[in-house]
């Protein structure tokens, strides 16, 4: 390996601490003049698993580009182990890539395929062999060296590209949607294999997803996208508990939600009018500003305390998903009533009336105001 | 679908059979057996061996071959370049594009050739330009020459060069030559390991579709070139037409068969070969 961009095990970070080992400052970007992407910042640390989790159009795939260098930033900087690598081309920079449809060469073999990276870093093909046989044994596929990859089904494909973009020791490895060409029963498969070896071998990784499900079950830390901003970055507890936004209260997870306006302050509760009542939730809040009042699905019951938030409702549907009962109401235009039982309960039927019981402090309130900050 | 039904689509074939048998194929096999005939009638050889045992008819079998061989790479080497910046055209551009290559085709031969005889001509564009440049002294000859013809007849083939590739460029996966430069691959080896043999295929093919008309070319030769410096379709045309002398005509016809034949066949192995990979 003469190439001084040759992967080196030992050698990769240099001074940077490990919590600042990728940091992206500032990025700006505009396409034919549309400003997609306005002053962002992303920062991850080394041997992080991280997601960034968004709707089609929410910038994420444009984020990872740029990490890349498949695509150029307008302006700031992406700084990767202690250095800055945004005017470097892709080929230098040292970072694989999973693409979405792994983008494997189907003129080469299996194995010519996962020697590609080596030999374009100017290794010979005998001394290819050996690491291009470990990868191959580490995602399992070492009997298909030989094979085309046109013989390989979905699974077998994803696998090689991941072999493919470890076997060159990369100091970061990107994946875009890599398990939506998959069918759901091997996705899951994968995602918790491909989990546990980029924690093995200590990989940072990027994932970009629009899978909620996906982004929770491969990160460390989720960084929840929208309309080229990052809403929330946290790990996916914080971020299912207490979502920063209506936007990821919404993206992550199924919700109650209630809009309204605030009529009173209580001490360090907020009594909220919605068209199903007062409801108090906690916070500060000048009355008459316009709120969104959320609640996660579980922890709605269906008897409760006083001191406990109520909506009576008549059920418009019952679905039982098996593990669970999902309990819906109808309610006004914007606004959702979903309850969430355990196991299958057949006491109730679309129809019937009842009553949603939650506790005020598992409430989540927003400002919806002109000029709040989301 | 039933198998009565599929046979049935299946004699949906026998126009277009019938038609090439009789127009093509039938001629086609008259001409090979004189061919292979003596001035008796009896089969024989002989006229091959006289033909490959005569310097001039050596020479011109040599230069057929060498003309196409030259105009095939000229075309490949122009039609790359174009197919390459056609393949990220979009639009308005790409259709400026296909214009620009399929309209000359409408263009016959004749009004092109005599174009160029304008541009080549002793006082024509090229030398009088080079004269003002004061980097010739004397008109040099272009007209007439086998440079002249290799250059006509590669304008005029270059469709076929380019349209293949294009088509094969066009169905490249984009996301490949990035997978190679996230892998390292810089900007030659994306284009040497990933793009060109990507496009084999429609180099083969377009190679092949050059070659063999570039070989068997008459009208562009007489027009450039004249009688001067012959090639194996004009000297086929002199045998029947002037020398009348059909068993030369049906012999030089069966070597120009043969190596179109294995340049369609050879070609077509290859295709499948490098198609089999992918």
């Amino acid at each position: 390996m003469l190439d001084r961009h040759a992967p080196d095990p030992g050698a990769a970070p240099m001074a940077a601490p490990d919590a600042q080992y990728l940091d992206v400052v500032a990025i700006r970007k505009a396409f034919k003049g549309v400003t997609v992407m306005d002053g962002l910042d992303f920062r991850m640390a080394r041997g992080e698993l991280v997601s960034l989790l968004g709707p089609s159009g929410c910038g994420k795939t444009t984020l990872l580009r740029i990490i890349a260098g498949l695509m150029q930033a307008d302006d700031g900087s992406v700084i990767l182990a202690g250095r800055n690598i945004a005017s470097l081309p892709p080929h230098k920079r040292n970072i694989s890539v999973v693409f979405q449809n792994y983008a494997l060469f189907p003129h080469l073999s299996v194995a010519e395929n996962v020697a590609f990276g080596l030999r374009a870093r100017g290794m010979s093909k005998a001394d290819a062999v050996k690491p291009v046989r470990e990868a191959l044994a580490l995602v399992r596929m070492q009997d298909f060296a030989e094979r085309s990859i046109t013989a390989l089904s979905g699974g077998q494909q994803q696998r090689i590209a991941v072999a493919r973009a470890l076997v060159v020791r990369p100091h970061l490895l990107l994946l875009d949607e890599p398990f939506s060409a998959l069918d759901r029963k091997l996705r899951e498969t994968m995602q918790v294999e491909l989990k546990s070896l980029l924690r093995d071998r200590g990989i940072t990784g990027i994932f970009v997803t629009h899978d909620q499900d996906e982004a929770m079950g491969v990160s460390d830390r989720i960084a929840v996208m929208n309309a080229g901003r990052i809403e929330q970055f946290a790990d996916p507890s914080t971020l299912y508990a207490t979502p920063a936004t209506p936007f990821v209260m919404d993206f992550v997870g199924l919700s109650t939600r209630l809009s309204g306006r605030v009529a009173a302050q209580e001490g360090a509760l907020v009594a909220v009018d919605t068209d199903l009542g007062r409801l108090r939730a906690p916070g500060t809040l000048a009355p008459g500003t316009p709120v969104l009042i959320g609640v996660r699905p579980e922890l709605i019951r269906l008897d409760g305390g006083a001191d406990m938030n109520r909506v009576d409702l008549v059920l418009e549907d019952v679905a039982i998903l098996g593990s669970k009962t999902m309990l819906q109401g109808r309610p006004g235009a914007e606004d959702r009533l979903l309850c969430e039982l355990a196991g299958i309960r057949n006491c109730k039927a679309r129809g019937d009336a009842v009553s949603f019981h939650w506790a005020v402090e598992d409430t989540l309130l927003y400002d919806l105001s002109a000029g709040a900050t989301p | 679908m039933s198998t009565a039904r599929a046979d049935r689509i299946g004699l949906l074939v026998l126009p277009g059979l019938a038609y090439l048998g009789l127009i093509y194929a039938l001629p086609l096999f008259l001409l090979l057996l004189k061919s292979f005939r003596d001035a008796t009638g009896a089969l024989s050889v002989a006229e091959f061996v006289q033909i490959f045992g005569d310097p001039l008819q050596r020479s011109i079998i040599a230069r057929t071959l060498r003309v196409a061989f030259l105009v095939t790479l000229l075309a490949l080497v122009i039609a790359w370049p174009t197919a390459i910046v056609m393949r990220s055209a979009r639009g308005g551009w790409l259709s400026l594009f296909l214009v620009a290559i399929i309209l000359p085709m409408s263009l016959g031969v004749v009004v092109k050739a005599f174009a160029w005889s304008i541009l080549f001509r002793s006082n024509g564009f090229i030398n009088q330009s080079l004269m003002t440049m004061n980097l010739i002294d004397a008109p040099i000859r272009l007209l007439f020459t086998e440079t002249a013809l290799v250059i006509g007849a590669a304008n005029v083939f270059l469709p076929f060069m380019v349209l293949p590739i294009y088509a094969v460029l066009q169905q490249q996966d984009p996301n490949l030559p990035d997978a190679a430069a996230t892998l390292g691959a810089g900007p030659y080896q994306r284009f040497f390991k990933v793009i060109v043999p990507l496009a084999m295929p429609g180099v083969v093919a377009g190679c092949a579709f050059v070659f063999s008309m570039a070989v068997s070319m008459y009208v562009i030769p007489s027009l450039i070139i004249g009688e001067r410096q012959q090639t194996v379709a004009m000297q086929i045309a002199r045998s029947f037409l002037f020398l009348r002398n059909e068993q030369l005509g049906s012999s030089l016809s069966t070597i120009l068969l043969l190596i179109a034949v294995s340049v369609v066949l050879g070609s077509s192995w290859l295709a499948a070969r490098l198609g089999a990979r992918q």
